[in-house]
Order: structure tokens, then C-alpha cells, then sequence
């Protein structure tokens, strides 16, 4: 027998077997259902309640109770001293965007992984055409879903629990000047960088690397030069945001810096 | 013997029902949701789907209070918000719903998506049924994603500065897709109300949408019994011995009590 004629046939006889042997969704099955859902709005108050009892008015760290704060402060398009952190079912990706490193593979983790994901799970049904449902009998398609699911497991909880550097310290931007040989003169750039650009780059092991962004300890000697940095800058290439509305001679101070910036034994 | 007249209570509950029923037809749609056979061996997994449902009403509900509130403006929205969660009584009942309602509906989602995928059940004649849900993962996470902006937070906003570039990246699409989720060019006050906008009407409207195909779906293909179950699709089976057990609650329509078995 064809394998449509199979499956047609083996459908026909579900249905009459739920006929025959089956129980009326009401009340059984609706019974379940009521009890699961009141489950799931008592989970939901308790949640709403938690967070607020636990949290108070202020903004951010200071108001935040275990299930985090109300709301951080306004937004601001003029600071950015502010890790970009998504809701917590975006973190696999956003972890995903620290392993893949600048610059060939970035475009990988940004769209590549996620496409990949999406077309295999929309196909499922279209690759795995056999009639066998038991998950025993079925070793390829359950180990793979288990692998997924214990992959954006452990890279939901890594992107939740990395370690981020709020700004670097006085110290660190001492060891920057050592280590790099910068002049004095971009001191100013690199205490504006310190605050504003280690969320997301590394320098000399300073700051976290978050969204794909490369290591700038030695982009000075990429032979750009300060206009270019602060057109970067303008820009906001990629994943980066646009640091447009900063003042013009911020930018122009974080660029000479950038310019100095030779690696460690260069410039 | 000729039969009694229906008692006045009956009357009273079913002229209306009659009434409804001859005009649309609508009683017996009820009826056959209601009644309609499902396999006698589905569990507690099965239920996933509908607290899935449920979670997407709390969020409906408190979301449409939410809108009578906020205001989707970059100047007033932050503390619109506040407001909301300082003020107004049981504002923050209604907000903390809606932000971890948000979180429950995407696990639910996750976990009844695991659900299908253990049993098999995406298999025919349901892959549409699994394609469709499928794009309700995706229109459920998106509204995550716009929901996020919505407090006017340093948090949301920066998170959606680079959620938005991020999605610029992509090859061919990618400048279109900015244009379109920025309201312009740049991020900008057009950003908000395009994303409250997003985020209020046209994505849930079209999980709506969806969510009803689903569902249409999952009554008309029936839900499919657990792959372990004790009669393998297709081989003859003598009926089970006649039971009882539905009389027990008493609900059950009089006709089906001897078949049903639970
Ligand atoms: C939100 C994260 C983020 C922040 C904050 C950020 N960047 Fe970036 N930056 C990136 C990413 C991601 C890239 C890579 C873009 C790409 O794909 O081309 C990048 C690229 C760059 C480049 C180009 C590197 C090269 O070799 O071409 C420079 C220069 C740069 N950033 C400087 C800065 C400066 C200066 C600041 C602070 C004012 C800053 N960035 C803040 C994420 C960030
Ligand atoms: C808004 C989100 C969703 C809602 C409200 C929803 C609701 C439901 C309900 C009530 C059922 C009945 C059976 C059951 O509860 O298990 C069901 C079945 C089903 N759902 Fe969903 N669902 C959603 C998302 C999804 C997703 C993300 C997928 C998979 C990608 C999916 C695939 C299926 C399939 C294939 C069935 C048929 C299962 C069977 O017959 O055993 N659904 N859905």
C-alpha cells in the first residue's frame, strides 16, 4: 500500500476509535484545562506580586527587588553608560552574539543561526514524514530537539549570568596608558571610552565583549584616522548604536584616543 | 405514553438558547466543541495549549487596561508608566501581570511546543497546524520584543537601539526592515508610537487570527492520542467493556454516558 494510502488509513481508524472509545471533552478534558489555566493565572499574580512588594519607586539597581526593578531610569539617547540588555527569552541570541567573533562571523549570530533555526523548525513536518510517533523509536529527531533545547538552556543562562563591566576603572585606564604607550593628550577620549564604550568593546582586557563588538586595543593601527573614528562613531556600524547626539568634541576626544590606540609594543 | 411538558426553569433557559440557535445556529457550534470526542487517554501535557490560550487572555485583558493609561508619547510615556505602577489603584497588579504574564505565555508556548514535539504530533495530517504554530512563536516573541520599548526605559531603549540594528545587518532586507521598525531612518519619536502601535494592534490581532485557525484545526483534525498509546493507529481492537464512570459529574450528555470511559 502507497504510504499516503497508509497514513489516510491509519488517520480513518483514529477517528474512529475516538468515536468509539473516546470521552466528550466536557466535562473531562475541560476539567484539566480549567485547573492548568487557574494554575497559570495564580502563577501570574503571584509573580505581579512579588516584583512589586519586593521592589520599591526608584529607578533601577536601587528600587530592584529579586525579580529585578519597576523600571530603570528615562531613557536618554544622550547617555549610553547602559549595558543594552534584552527580556530574558532573547538571551540565548544574545549570548550567541559573544561567541562568534568579529568580524567574518558576526552576520552568523545575528541572522544566520536564527534563520537556520526557523526554516528547520517550520519544516519539521516536511522532513520527518514518517507514520512512527514513539519518541523511542524516533532516536534522531528526539536527540536533536534535546540538544537544541539543552543548547538555548545553557546559553540562556550564560547570557543571563555573564559578567558585565560597567565602565572601567581609574586603574584600568592607568594600565591602558603603560601598556599602549598613549600620549597624555588622549586621556580625556579614554576616560569618555572607560564610560561609555567598555559595555559592549574590550581594551587590554578591560570591559565585556557583548554583541560581537571587537577588541579596539589596537584599532589605531588599522591607519584610520580621527575623522574616520568619529564617523564610525556617527554611523554606529552594525549591531552598534549611533552615538550622533553625543557632543561633537567628545567624539572628537574618544577618537584621538582611538587614533593612539597601537596595541601593546606598538605606536 | 405522552410525554411531560417541559418544567418552567427548562422553558426559561431554553427559549433564549432556541432562539439564538434558529437565527445562527451558533447553539450547536457550542454544543460540538463541547461534546466533541477527544481519545480517552489524553493527560495533563494536553492541557498546555489552552493555559498557553489563557495566558494570551491575561495578557489581552491587561494590556487593553494598560492602553487606557500609558501614554505612547517619548516626552510623557516613562511617567505614564510610573504613574501606572505608583498611582493607580492596583496599577501595578494590572502592569505586573501584563510584564510576567508576558514571560509565562513565552515559556507555555515553549513548553506546549515541546509537548507536539515529543508525541509526534506535528506529523499528518496536523504539519499545518504545527506550521501555523510556528509563526505564533514567532508574532508571541516579537511582541516581547515591542512590548520592551513601550516604558521608555534606559533598558528598553537601548535594547531596542540594538535590537533594531541588529536586524539591520541582515543581507537585502535589512535597511528595509530598519526603515520599517524605526518609522524613518533614524530612531526616533515615530519609533514609539510605531512600536505601540505594532505592539497593541497589529501583531496581537494577528495571533488572533491565528490563534482561531489553530484552534479551528486542532477541532476539526481532532488531538491526536499520546504516541504510547494502548491501541497503535490502525489495528482492529475489540470494543471496551461498557462504563459507567461518566454519570459521575452528572454533565455528561445522556446519549454518549455508555460509551464514555475515562
Ligand atoms: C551596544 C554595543 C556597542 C557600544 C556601546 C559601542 N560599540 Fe562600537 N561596535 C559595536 C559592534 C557590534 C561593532 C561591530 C560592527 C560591525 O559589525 O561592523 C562595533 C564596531 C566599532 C568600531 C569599528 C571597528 C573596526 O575595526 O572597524 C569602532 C571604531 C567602534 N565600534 C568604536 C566604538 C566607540 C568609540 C564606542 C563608544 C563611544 C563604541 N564603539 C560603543 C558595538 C558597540
Ligand atoms: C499562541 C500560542 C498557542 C496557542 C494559544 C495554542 C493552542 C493550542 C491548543 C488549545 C491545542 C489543543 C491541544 C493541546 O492543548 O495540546 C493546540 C494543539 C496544537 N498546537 Fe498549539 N498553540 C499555540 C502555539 C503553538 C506552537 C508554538 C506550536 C508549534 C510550533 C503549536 C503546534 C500545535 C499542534 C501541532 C497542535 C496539535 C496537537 C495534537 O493534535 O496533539 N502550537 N494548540
Amino acid at each position: 500500500m502507497a504510504r499516503v494510502d497508509e497514513r489516510r488509513q491509519a488517520y480513518a481508524s483514529y477517528k474512529e476509535d475516538v468515536q468509539r472509545r473516546g470521552k466528550p471533552f466536557y466535562p473531562y478534558a475541560m476539567f484539566h484545562d480549567t485547573v492548568m489555566s487557574v494554575v497559570v493565572v495564580a502563577v501570574i499574580v503571584a509573580l505581579a506580586c512579588i516584583w512589586y512588594f519586593d521592589s520599591n519607586e526608584e529607578p533601577g539597581e536601587e528600587g530592584a527587588g529579586i525579580l529585578g526593578p519597576r523600571y530603570t531610569e528615562k531613557a536618554d539617547p544622550g547617555t549610553i553608560s547602559f549595558i543594552p540588555r534584552p527580556d530574558w527569552y532573547f538571551f540565548f541570541l544574545f549570548y550567541l552574539l559573544r561567541i562568534f567573533k568579529w568580524p567574518e562571523s558576526v552576520i552568523l549570530a545575528t541572522i544566520g543561526v536564527p534563520t537556520i533555526l526557523l526554516i528547520l523548525l517550520i519544516s519539521l513536518p516536511f522532513l520527518d514524514r514518517r507514520r512512527e510517533r514513539r519518541p523511542l523509536r524516533r532516536p534522531v529527531a528526539v536527540v536533536a530537539g534535546v540538544l537544541v533545547m539543552i543548547s538555548m538552556g545553557v546559553l540562556t543562562y550564560k547570557g543571563g549570568t555573564v559578567r558585565e563591566a560597567l565602565g572601567a576603572t581609574a586603574a584600568e585606564i592607568d594600565t591602558w596608558f603603560q601598556r599602549n604607550n598613549l600620549p597624555e593628550e588622549a586621556r580625556p577620549g579614554a576616560e569618555f571610552f572607560a564610560e561609555t564604550c567598555t559595555q559592549c568593546h574590550t581594551y587590554l582586557g578591560s570591559g565585556s565583549a557583548n554583541l560581537g563588538a571587537p577588541d579596539l586595543s589596537a584599532v589605531g593601527a588599522t591607519g584610520r584616522n580621527v575623522e574616520a573614528f568619529i564617523q564610525i562613531m556617527r554611523e554606529g556600524p552594525g549591531a552598534m548604536p549611533s552615538f550622533a547626539t553625543q557632543p561633537e568634541e567628545n567624539l572628537r576626544a574618544i577618537a584621538v584616543f582611538l587614533e593612539a590606540s597601537k596595541g601593546p609594543g606598538g605606536g | 405514553m405522552a410525554r411531560r411538558p417541559p418544567s418552567l426553569l427548562r422553558r426559561i433557559v431554553n427559549y433564549p438558547l432556541d432562539w439564538i440557535e434558529e437565527r445562527s445556529g451558533l447553539i450547536g457550534g457550542v454544543r460540538y466543541f463541547l461534546f466533541r470526542k477527544v481519545p480517552h487517554d489524553t493527560n495533563w501535557a494536553h492541557t498546555l495549549g489552552s493555559a498557553t490560550l489563557t495566558a494570551f487572555i491575561v495578557q489581552a485583558l491587561t494590556g487593553a487596561i494598560l492602553a487606557m493609561y500609558y501614554r505612547p508619547d517619548p516626552g510623557t510615556a516613562y511617567e505614564s508608566i510610573q504613574k501606572i505602577t505608583n498611582e493607580l489603584t492596583l496599577g501595578w497588579l494590572v502592569r505586573g501581570m501584563h510584564r510576567w504574564g508576558a514571560s509565562v505565555f513565552i515559556i507555555l508556548m515553549f513548553l506546549h511546543m515541546g509537548r507536539v514535539f515529543l508525541y509526534g504530533a506535528y506529523k499528518y495530517p496536523r504539519e499545518l497546524n504545527w506550521v501555523i504554530g510556528v509563526l505564533l512563536l514567532v508574532l508571541g516573541l516579537f511582541e516581547g520584543l515591542t512590548g520592551y520599548l513601550l516604558p521608555y526605559d534606559q533598558t528598553g531603549y537601548w535594547a531596542t537601539v540594538v535590537a533594531i540594528n541588529i536586524n539591520g545587518t541582515a543581507p537585502i532586507l535589512g535597511p528595509f526592515l530598519v526603515n520599517l521598525l524605526n518609522g524613518g531612518a533614524d530612531f526616533g519619536p515615530e519609533t514609539l508610537s510605531r512600536f505601540y502601535a505594532l505592539h497593541m494592534l497589529l501583531v496581537p490581532g494577528a495571533i488572533f487570527a491565528l490563534i482561531g485557525l489553530h484552534l479551528y484545526l486542532v477541532i476539526r483534525l481532532g488531538v491526536s492520542s499520546p504516541p504510547w498509546s494502548d491501541r497503535p493507529a490502525g489495528d482492529a481492537m475489540p470494543l471496551p467493556p461498557p462504563s459507567r464512570d461518566g454519570a459521575r459529574a452528572g454533565l455528561v450528555r445522556p446519549g454518549a454516558r455508555r460509551r464514555v470511559r475515562s
